[in-house]
């Protein structure tokens, strides 16, 4: 009698939530953790450097181009702009663009998805069937054409920005072609979220078979409750790891565009933009094709080590033990 | 005329002066640089290494044309059409001048005309009656002979408004031409060409033209063998294929032999070429070649002979390792910005020449494309045929002053209110860099923010048509060395002007000078249409191009000439013993 008292007063182990049990995993994978690290401090770069480092865009025409050195980090550009500056500016347009445009694909992709897939029959045949339409359009034409209607409102909304005035201060007076970096984000988005649709159906179509969800139907839990303690967590894996290779994609699509004169304007600069032209001047000029090229690389690399790690982290079935 | 519709943008695109090196003055750069350069070279040489190892050392294309006098060149991409008629770009003529020969020919030193199928002509009338007498030993390619009438013909088809030729307005030289190409006029005998016996052409002018006879080279004016073409199907119907290998029947120095899509062109010495024992070379292979990269590796390769462009980021080396082989032609051609002047902010003149002056074009020569291109003030290239435009450099910091105070005239101080500009060109690495300089100029200087946008050499010349471009990138190469070939183009009834200036005042001191015979009053006039030109800034020139290749020190007889036109039967191949 006694011992069983004693070992209840004993308080019991807190149970781990499963977001704890993967945090922990999380941090066990060391690639995983270093390359959040990497990401992150690139992320903090480009966020707070360009306020440091020197303008991205004040020519100098009798320097050109040259090596890095004490005044230029990483060199300067063909027209004497300062790399280093340009590079801290691409990442934030590229992160940006990544970050937004996956975003929006995710939210997209993942109701659509659900709905689809959590509805079935004839609604779900229906949905499905869009995404294949969708999926059958050009994706450079679709692209082309929403730049070419939408490029007047974009100037438009461009104009008013900069031109807007609170209490005699305009803070947005320095920005340039924003109208035309919202448009990518909805082009890049509107095409990205079909596949994370279909992968978020697909695990739904499963989910919604399983006995663990039989029987909190049978003891009598809501839909609301079934969706979101017991089909959500399940669906975070995939997801979490598509999404994570989405924004890699997504930044090799802007530069794509960029290639086409679609993506974002001069001055400005992506990271996809300053690696096309280094690589035309790579005989000549190789720093112009190294820098932005390797802080490309690291940033997806590491971006595809978090996702990884994630996936390791997150996805229930292949973690329970 | 509108033959250079594509031509010249076409021309900027293939002599585009790639990769511009500014790091001059700089030595840290120049260190940096030989560094890279040492990278890049041992590389080539260790897959030279291993190329040579697994192979062997083989004849080179180069080589074995010098041995057997046959010239590889490049055309850039592959043509549309040898039909002479039809044909638009500078690629063209360079393949058509080969198989064909107009009634004069151009001396290959300064491209004078000299005889060609006209052994000589009278000009009478004050200047309006030519009368060409030709040569009787002048021959097709299948033996028969060369007629006035076949002539007569050809020009007939090209005003024959069915074949829609894009040059025909080249013609309207002729008195009545306009009127039966534009269907006022239904009877031919009515256009001032007669051939009253096989040897004899002649042709009436509508109003004296004193650079007649170098207009005669453009390929639209050549000869073409009716006989042969409707054998095909109709003179008239674009789609008659007659100009291939085997059909076609041309009269130049060359035959053609062979046609590869999208490999070469091969056409070979004419034994029925009147001027045959002149002829050195055997025969000539075009390779179709896509960028200028590309061409040059093709070039080191011992591929090709000479090229016909070179990056300007590749000029230091060749100056360095190869000076003999780096050549810097002159060459009439500008660039310049066409201005939308039915949009808002451009209707302005004030804005428009502020706009020009705001842009430092020496350092855009100097320190961007590094080729020995001269900074353009006026629009028609200096010395050309004698007319030269008086320019007064003035220092640029009291030019954007000047321009400052023409924007606050305007009523847009520090470009504050302008509505938005787009600039937008063709895509280039060289056009995009004078495209963010100009940008970053006008921003610094005047407080004007621009957008600069790219697009595909075709979507340009379609935004040129409708007129969907704020300030779009342009370039014009003389068809004929005359200033009337550059400042024809911004006539009112112009088919190249494209950017709704039109000033009746410049349209009547063109007409006067086109029909001015006295140089010195000729002149004159331009001047007075160019002044009116440059002083309402329709167009804004930045540059005179130069022509920057590289040729083998094999290649004789290939002389500096102002349009790049070298006649092949007076070039050879002569190897180093």
């Amino acid at each position: 009698m006694t011992s069983t008292t004693t070992a209840l007063a004993v308080p019991p182990d807190r149970g781990r939530s499963p977001w704890q049990d993967a945090w922990l995993r999380l941090r066990k994978n060391r690639l995983a953790v270093a390359g959040a690290v990497v990401v992150l401090g690139f992320a903090l770069l480009c966020a707070f450097g360009p306020f440091f480092a020197q303008s991205y865009q004040v020519q100098n025409l009798n320097l050109g181009a040259t090596g890095p050195g004490a005044a230029h980090w990483l060199g300067t550009d063909t027209l004497g702009r300062d790399l280093l500056s340009r590079i801290l500016y691409g990442g934030r347009i590229s992160l940006l663009v990544g970050l937004v445009a996956s975003f929006v694909a995710l939210v997209i992709g993942v109701t659509y998805g659900a709905i689809s897939g959590y509805a079935g029959g004839a609604t779900d045949r229906l949905m499905m069937r869009g995404v294949d339409i969708m999926f059958a359009l050009p994706f450079t034409i679709f692209v082309i054409l929403m730049m070419v209607f939408l490029k007047e409102p974009m100037q438009l909304l461009d104009a008013w920005l900069r031109n807007f005035d609170l209490l005699g201060v305009r803070p947005f007076a320095n920005l340039q072609g924003v109208g035309k970096i919202l448009l990518l984000f909805a082009a890049i988005g509107a095409v990205e979220w079909l596949t994370m649709a279909r992968i978020v159906r697909g695990q739904v179509l499963a989910i919604k078979q399983m006995e663990y969800i039989a029987a909190a139907r049978t003891m009598g839990v809501g839909s609301r409750r079934i969706i979101f303690r017991h089909m959500v967590p399940n669906l975070l894996g995939p997801v979490i790891v598509y999404t994570s290779l989405t924004i890699p994609a997504v930044m090799l699509l802007e530069s794509f565009l960029s290639f086409l004169g679609l993506g974002v304007d001069a001055p400005m600069s992506s990271l996809g933009t300053l690696i096309k032209d280094g690589a035309e001047k790579m005989e000549e000029y190789w720093w112009l094709l190294v820098f932005p090229g390797g802080a490309f690389s690291l940033t997806l690399l590491s971006l595809n080590f978090l996702g990884d790690g994630l996936r390791d982290a997150l996805d229930v079935r292949s973690s329970k033990d | 005329m509108a033959a250079s519709q594509t031509l010249p943008a076409d021309h900027a695109d293939q002599r585009g002066f790639g990769n511009p090196d500014p790091s001059a003055a700089v030595i840290r750069a120049s260190r940096g640089k030989a560094r890279s350069v040492n990278f890049w070279r041992s590389l080539f040489l260790l897959v030279g290494v291993v190329a040579f190892a697994g192979c062997g050392k083989r004849e080179t294309l180069v080589e074995s044309g010098n041995r057997t006098q046959v010239l590889h060149r490049s055309v850039g991409q592959d043509l549309k059409d040898l039909d002479p008629h039809l044909a638009t770009t500078a690629a063209d003529y360079n393949v058509l001048s080969a198989l064909f020969e107009g009634l004069v020919a151009e001396d290959p030193v300064d491209l004078h005309p000299v005889p060609g199928v006209a052994a000589s002509w009278d000009v009478t009338d004050g200047g309006l009656t030519y009368t060409f007498h030709l040569r009787p030993e002048a021959r097709w390619s299948n033996g028969d002979p060369v007629t006035a009438q076949d002539f007569a013909n050809a020009f007939k088809r090209v005003l024959t408004p069915a074949l829609a030729a894009p040059n025909a307005p080249a013609l309207y030289l002729i008195r009545g031409a306009e009127d039966f190409h534009k269907e006022r006029e239904k009877d031919f005998a009515k256009v001032g060409i007669a051939a009253p016996d096989a040897r004899t052409l002649r042709l009436t002018l509508a109003h004296p033209t004193p650079s007649f006879l170098s207009q005669l080279n453009q390929a639209v004016w050549f000869p073409v063998h009716l006989a042969s073409i409707e054998k095909n199907g109709s003179a008239t119907d674009r789609a008659n294929t007659w100009a291939r290998p085997g059909r076609l029947v041309g009269n130049g120095p060359f035959r053609l032999e062979a046609w590869l899509t999208g490999q070469e062109i091969v056409v070979t010495k004419a034994a029925t070429y009147w001027d045959a024992a002149t002829v050195r070379l055997a025969g000539i292979h075009f390779h179709t070649i896509e960028g200028v990269d590309t061409e040059e590796r093709a070039y080191r390769a011992g591929q090709l002979h000479l090229t016909d462009a070179l990056p300007a980021g590749k000029i230091d080396s060749y100056q360095q390792e190869a000076p003999g082989q780096l050549r810097i032609d002159p060459l009439l051609n500008t660039f310049f910005y066409r201005l939308n002047l039915t949009r808002p902010g451009l209707r302005s003149v004030q804005v428009r020449r502020a706009l020009s002056l705001g842009i430092d074009r020496n350092a855009i020569v100097a320190k961007i494309l590094r080729g020995g291109q001269l900074p353009a003030r006026a629009f028609t290239p200096p010395g050309t045929a004698s007319y030269t435009f008086p320019v007064t450099a003035t220092d640029h910091a009291a030019e954007v002053a000047t321009a400052r105070q023409l924007l606050a005239e305007a009523g847009y101080p520090d470009g504050k209110g302008l509505p938005p500009i787009e600039l937008l060109y063709n895509t280039s690495e060289n056009h995009r860099l004078i495209a963010e300089a100009i940008q970053e100029m006008w921003r610094r200087d005047l407080g004007v923010e621009i957008r600069v946008a790219s697009q595909e050499f075709n979507s340009t010349l379609e935004a040129r048509r409708s007129g969907a471009y704020d300030i779009l990138r342009s370039s014009w190469s003389a068809d004929y060395i005359d200033p009337a070939s550059f400042l024809d183009i911004f006539r009112s009834d112009s088919g190249n002007n494209f950017t709704g200036w039109s000033s009746p005042e410049y349209d009547a001191a063109l007409t006067a000078a086109g029909r001015t015979a006295v140089p010195a009053e000729r002149n004159a006039l331009f001047q007075k249409a160019e002044a009116l030109l440059l002083a309402a800034a329709p167009i804004i020139p930045v540059y005179h191009y130069t022509h920057v290749f590289v040729i083998r020190p094999e290649v004789k007889g290939w002389n500096p000439t102002l349009l790049d036109h070298h006649p092949y039967k007076t070039v050879w191949l002569e190897a180093a013993r």
